[in-house]
């Protein structure tokens, strides 16, 4: 969908920091990207594939991206129990109640990179 | 040499939305964003709503779109101030668009702000404007599976207003399920069934925006 928007975010928080370490390129780009953060890997690697072909003369134009998925997990408030949610995620499978809350999988970050 | 970055790839637009919620908060103006399917009905349930709450709130309205002016002109018509924000094929609002034309309105005199987001139940979910309220639109044409399959959306925001409960008769919406799901996905969020058409439910809609304007102006 906005793939190309969120490269453009990554990109930006990237090359800024790159550049105000004087580096002269950047080799890895590492993400975070939550099964519900609605950012789909396969169109960010797309939409790195583009950029890449472009040639815009910035610093991490070689750079290669890896992307680490992060799971959905919940947790239920009543009785702690951690699971891997489906459809109704809030449902806790032990209390068959409301009570879960997503502890991980909205993660969408720019973890590291590597620029020298 | 290995940095670690550890930032949200949205900082950029959560720093322009934290700029407008400020502006927002400043002059006490309640900004709900409207996000929906297209077609939905986010321009005609802001149309019975200026129509409804016009006289008694100064109300503008920010109408987010792929391309046309179409629903800012169907806002101007009733009288409010509209101002319409072209994404030129973008599929939804971010922050920075908003605080570009946050000028376009005298704030002190505004109420409330309504946002009607570019018709899409995923992109925009994602984005904060700097609002105070989320609100989703779902309609009874597009179905059942909608609330399980766009979870994003539906975590995200406070308020579903199920419209267009005119066709209920017609289609086999079962409401009981979607209140189900929701309370699975997001127990903290409400449903209001209405028909922009026939206006059934449309009072619990306006009696939620004066509470929310109320609580907001007694902060
Ligand atoms: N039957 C019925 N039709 C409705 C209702 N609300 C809206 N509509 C119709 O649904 C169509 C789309 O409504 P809009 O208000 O333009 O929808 P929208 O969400 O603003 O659409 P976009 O801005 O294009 O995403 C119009 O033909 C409306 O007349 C309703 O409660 N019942
Ligand atoms: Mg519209
Ligand atoms: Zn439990």
């Amino acid at each position: 969908m906005h793939e190309m928007a969120l490269r453009g975010d990554i990109l930006q928080l990237v090359e800024n920091d790159a550049r105000s370490r004087n580096f002269k390129q950047v080799d890895k780009v590492e993400l975070i990207v939550g099964d519900l953060s609605n950012a789909m890997p396969d169109a960010l690697e797309m939409a790195f594939d583009v950029f890449r072909a472009r040639g815009l003369g910035m610093l991490s134009e070689g750079a290669q991206l890896v992307i680490h998925k992060e799971a959905a997990r919940s947790k239920c408030v009543i009785c702690g129990h951690e699971y891997t949610p489906d459809r109704r995620l809030s449902i806790c499978p032990e209390c068959a109640l409301p009570s879960g809350r997503l502890i991980a999988g909205e993660t969408f970050k720019v973890q590291s990179y590597e620029g020298s | 040499m290995k940095i670690n970055l550890d930032t949200e790839v949205l900082t950029d637009n959560n720093a322009a939305a934290k700029f407008n919620r400020d502006l927002f908060t400043k002059h006490k103006t309640l900004v709900v964003n409207l996000m929906s399917s297209p077609g939905a009905g986010k321009t005609t349930l802001l149309e019975k709503t200026i129509a409804a709450l016009g006289k008694e709130y100064s109300i503008g309205v920010i109408e987010g779109d792929l391309a046309t002016e179409k629903d800012a002109d169907r806002i101007r018509a009733l009288g409010a101030k509209a101002v319409q924000i072209n994404t030129n094929g973008g599929c939804h609002l971010d922050a920075r668009m908003i605080a570009k034309v946050i000028d376009e309105f005298d704030l002190e005199k505004t109420d409330i702000l309504f946002i009607e987001n570019v018709g899409n139940l995923v992109c925009p979910s994602g984005y904060d404007l700097g609002q105070n309220h989320k609100v989703a639109i779902l309609s009874v044409p597009e179905g059942n599976d909608k609330i399980p399959k766009y979870p994003v959306m539906f975590r995200r925001t406070e308020l579903v207003v199920l419209n267009k409960i005119d066709l209920l008769p017609y289609l086999d919406f079962d409401v009981d399920m979607a209140i189900e799901d929701l309370k699975g996905i997001n127990p903290e969020s409400k449903l209001i069934r209405l028909s922009s058409k026939t206006e059934e439910g449309l009072d619990e809609w306006l009696t939620w925006i004066k509470e929310a304007y109320r609580n907001l102006q007694e902060q």
